[in-house]
């Protein structure tokens, strides 16, 4: 009997300290995915190369430890190869300028000197990496375009007048782009994240959309059930007060 | 914060969120006017569909939500055919949601505007105007109407006319499909007034053709609800799926752009990522460029290492590869100048010391080495004879620095060679007026007679026919036209040929010349030259003219005709005596024919006539500016085409100017 319970207890205090770590290590990936936004900020990147910039983080670390690979550098690659991916070719060069500014607030650009280049090749090599533990599976289908589409879809029902005083396209996005500080872009279909962003904007608002046999949502993702877009929601909200605590 | 917004939102969740937000909302100033107003716009929602986690969202962030400049979509005005390539169209989502009917219709009469489009099919066609029964919306509105049997009118007044003097309403029949304009809306009665006219439609719309339609015309939207209305697999989803713009890669791009929202500044609700806190320093751009500012410094410094050291070659090339780094960096550009000085490529340096002061004004050595350089070319310049180009050289220099007193001085002394030259220049100015002044009145005189013909012939052209006159001068005129285009292709062909100094303005005027006899020309011979029927209207002409300006003629143009009739006289001395006056008009275009290498076809006839007459007109300015100055050529081309106009006028006045040329020489 208290074997039993020894093991027993022994077994939750395993799952605590492992959910505590994976707390910790939830607050470092969504310090990094910040890092990774702001710095795309900085670089003039596009949604679309800036969300598969975080895919290709949220990926690496579902199957590597933190233990073994500094984040920071598996971001700066993830980025790199972003750019090229997307079609939106960025620098080196401007990488780690941006990234060196941001560890090192108004400090001088770096010479061009023999640190600089062992950097790129650090970020190089890390590419490869990322390449290879990701089974060169880089090309992913992002919500961008489907959350699009609906937006299109959804302003045809709507009163042009309600539509332009109302910010839903705004905040629709933006739910969208700060979705990508946590793992959820990874765990869902684009299409239902697309879909729980835009239900999330009309309710915050309280837009009333027209009824029919169906409701809107419901066309547009057959699948999806409301209680499966309550608990992406949940998600999504979960991380602005991930927010609070890591920044 | 937007308070209508607000309003709606704490009417959509309760009481709840109305407590969350004076919470939350408590330092905010804008929330605390609304407030009050607030209270009153709560309704009660049910339990169980209330979300408190979204509640509390909306309450963190309702200064961003709800503020006025949260909203920065600027949709695109322009109407853009929706070709379902660069992003997929759907069909309306009521037609998925199936909405019903009621609803629909509701919301149709609500939501539609003036200015927009609609498609319909005509089913009764009345005196007064035109039935039509709504078939889709095809611009302002997406909406699913078919069903809904919405009719319509076309009032007879908003048809347009179709240009034949017949009924316009006789052009359209029952079952065609027309585009129209929502004129007006009567909503309570529910009643549509329908336009043809593109005004009708909204500015943005306005290029789109309405009327008739065929079934390929018919928008997207609607043939794709088709597809789904008949077949019942068919989902939203499937059919985005199958879309060929859902696979476009840069749809994301562009629907972005449609609904007016930039890529690289997408909002966001983080705190920490709102972009008032990002710092312009902190941009790749800026820190690439300080970044590369401080490289080529480097590499200048070793540059001009290597010019101290005389290794000029390597110095350029540090220089260069400076430049390349960081394009017009101040410091490159001036060693890279002084460089070039040393080297003796004056002129490039002062682009590089110039370029330098553009980008910094108050850089000491780049002005002071420009100064230099500057005295130093104008020094070589003034070698040259190039005397105001010196001048320019040596004020910019001054202009730069006032206390260069080498400058100062080489000015002085090139004024001094400058005023001189420009009294020797008046004097030889003073010259060559003399010779022109004879010319000059003459060509006046001719002037005058030119007009004077000129008139005449319009005043023939009123007594004939007007239609035929009309179409060859609508055709003359219009410059499309193949053989008036060739006449003036040709025509300033011959002029540059010709005239090695012939001025912009006396080409306009040539041309606009030229319009004028070419109208004549076409009016003066409607048939073929070919035959006698032209020559008797010539003749007729010429003897009119000789009649009328015999006295002008007389005894001004002597002086002028001495030198042009002299070279051609002896070939047209032959033609002129010939008995057959018949053949004249012939010779002399064959003659003039050839010499243009051209075929003798009735149209180049045309041309040359044409052709002559403006140059005859367009000559005497030009001849007045080339003073004393034997065109050779020109002239006795000239005068092949002066003679047919008055032959007999000018064949008596040969002999006299071949007196009066053996006279003055």
């Amino acid at each position: 009997m208290s074997a039993h319970a020894s093991t027993s207890a022994a077994a939750n205090e395993a799952r605590g300290r492992r959910s505590a770590e994976d707390v910790e290590y939830s607050k470092t990936h969504f310090r990094v995915c910040r890092f990774i936004t702001e710095t795309g900020v900085k670089l003039g990147m596009r949604s679309v190369p800036m969300a598969t910039a975080c895919v290709l983080y949220h990926r690496f670390f579902q199957s590597a430890s933190l233990q073994i690979y500094e984040p920071y550098l598996v971001a700066m690659s993830a980025i790199h190869l972003a750019g090229k991916v997307e079609e939106q070719h960025l620098r080196t060069r401007d990488i780690i300028n941006v990234c060196h500014r941001y560890f090192h607030p108004d400090s001088e650009p770096l010479e061009l000197n023999g640190k600089f280049w062992e950097l790129r090749d650090s970020i190089v090599q890390c590419e490869l990496l990322i390449l290879r533990q990701l089974n060169f599976q880089v090309t992913f289908e992002h919500p961008h375009k489907y959350l699009l589409h609906y937006l299109l879809s959804v302003r045809s029902l709507l009163n042009r007048h309600a539509w332009s005083r109302t910010p839903i396209a705004e905040t629709a996005l933006a739910v969208l782009k700060d979705s990508y500080h946590g793992s959820v872009c990874v765990r869902h279909r684009p299409q239902h994240l697309a879909l729980t962003a835009l239900y999330l904007a009309l309710q915050t608002y309280g837009v009333q959309l027209p009824r029919g046999e169906l409701e809107w949502w419901q066309v547009v993702c057959a699948d999806i059930t409301k209680a499966q877009i309550e608990t992406i929601m949940s998600e999504l909200l979960q991380l602005y007060d991930m927010e609070a605590k890591c920044t | 914060m937007d308070r209508d917004l607000l309003r709606q939102s704490v009417s959509f969740h309760g009481e709840n969120l109305l407590s969350l937000l004076k919470c939350e909302q408590n330092e905010n100033p804008d929330f605390k006017h609304l407030a009050s107003d607030l209270y009153k716009s709560l309704n009660q929602r049910d339990k169980d569909e209330q979300s408190p986690v979204l509640e509390q969202f909306i309450a963190r962030k309702a200064d961003l939500l709800f503020a006025p400049s949260w909203k920065i979509s600027e949709p695109a005005d322009e109407w853009q055919e929706e070709s379902g390539e660069a992003f997929a169209v759907m069909p309306p989502l009521e037609q998925f949601m199936e909405v019903s009917f009621e609803e629909r219709r509701e919301l149709f009469y609500r939501d539609v505007e003036r200015g927009d489009m609609v498609i319909g099919r005509i089913n009764s066609v009345r005196d007064f105007g035109l039935f039509v029964t709504l078939l889709c919306t095809a611009g302002g509105l997406k909406r699913d109407i078919e069903d809904l049997e919405i009719k319509a009118l076309c009032p007879k007044r908003e048809v347009p006319s179709t240009g034949n003097h017949d009924d316009p309403l006789s052009y359209y029949q029952i079952g065609d499909l027309i585009r129209a304009g929502v004129k007006d809306i009567d909503r309570y009665h529910e009643k549509l007034t329908l336009s043809l006219h593109s005004s009708s439609v909204s500015p943005h719309m306005e290029k789109v053709k309405l009327g008739v339609l065929n079934k390929e015309d018919l928008p997207l939207h609607y043939t794709r609800g088709e597809i789904v209305s008949s077949d019942s697999n068919e989902t939203f989803e499937k059919l985005l799926d199958d879309s060929l713009g859902l696979s476009n890669p840069l749809n994301v791009d562009f629907l972005l752009g449609k609904l007016g929202i930039s890529d690289t500044q997408t909002p966001s609700l983080m705190r920490g990522l709102q972009s008032k806190r990002f710092k312009e320093e902190d941009f790749a751009t800026t820190i690439r460029k300080k970044q590369s500012v401080s490289w080529a410094l480097k590499c200048v410094k070793t540059g001009v290492g290597h010019f101290k050291s005389g290794r000029h070659v390597d110095a350029m090339n540090e220089y260069n590869k400076a430049l390349e780094i960081d394009t017009n960096n101040v410091e490159a550009l001036v060693a890279r100048g002084a460089l070039y000085a040393t080297k003796g490529s004056l002129v490039k340096a002062i682009e590089d010391f110039e370029l330098a002061l553009e980008n910094c004004p108050t850089h000491r050595n780049a002005k002071k080495y420009l100064c230099q350089t500057l005295v130093e070319r104008g020094g070589q310049v003034e070698e040259e004879e190039k005397l105001v180009t010196a001048e320019s050289l040596y004020k910019r220099a001054l202009v730069l620095d006032d206390t260069f007193k080498e400058a100062a001085e080489v000015l002085e002394k090139l004024q001094i060679r400058i005023q001189k030259s420009l009294k020797l220049k008046e004097l030889e100015a003073a010259k060559e007026q003399e010779k022109a002044k004879t010319a000059e009145t003459s060509a006046e005189k001719l002037r005058k007679i030119l007009k004077e013909e000129k008139r005449m012939k319009k005043k023939r052209k009123r007594s004939t026919s007007s239609s035929t006159s009309s179409d060859s001068s609508s055709s003359s005129s219009s410059d499309s036209s193949p053989s008036t285009s060739r006449k003036k292709s040709k025509k300033r062909k011959h002029k540059r040929r010709r005239s090695s100094r012939s001025s912009k303005k006396h080409k306009r005027r040539v041309s606009s010349c030229s319009d004028k006899t070419a109208e004549d020309d076409r009016d003066w011979f409607p048939a073929p030259a070919n035959t006698s029927a032209s020559y008797i209207n010539q003749n007729q002409s010429i003897s009119k003219l000789m009649s009328e300006s015999e006295p002008v003629w007389g005894a001004e143009s002597r002086g002028r005709f001495e030198e042009d009739l002299e070279r051609g006289s002896d070939q047209v001395k032959p033609a002129g005596f010939r008995s057959g006056v018949n053949g004249e008009p012939l010779k002399v275009n064959e003659r003039v024919g050839n010499r243009r290498d051209s075929s003798s076809s009735t149209q180049s006839e045309y041309s040359h006539k044409s052709e002559r007459h403006s140059e005859f007109s367009g000559r005497n300015p030009s001849r007045s500016e080339r003073a004393g100055n034997d065109g050779g050529k020109t002239n006795s081309a000239n005068t092949k085409k002066d003679l047919p106009l008055n032959l007999l006028d000018i064949f008596s006045q040969i002999a006299e100017f071949q007196k009066d040329k053996k006279q003055k020489k």
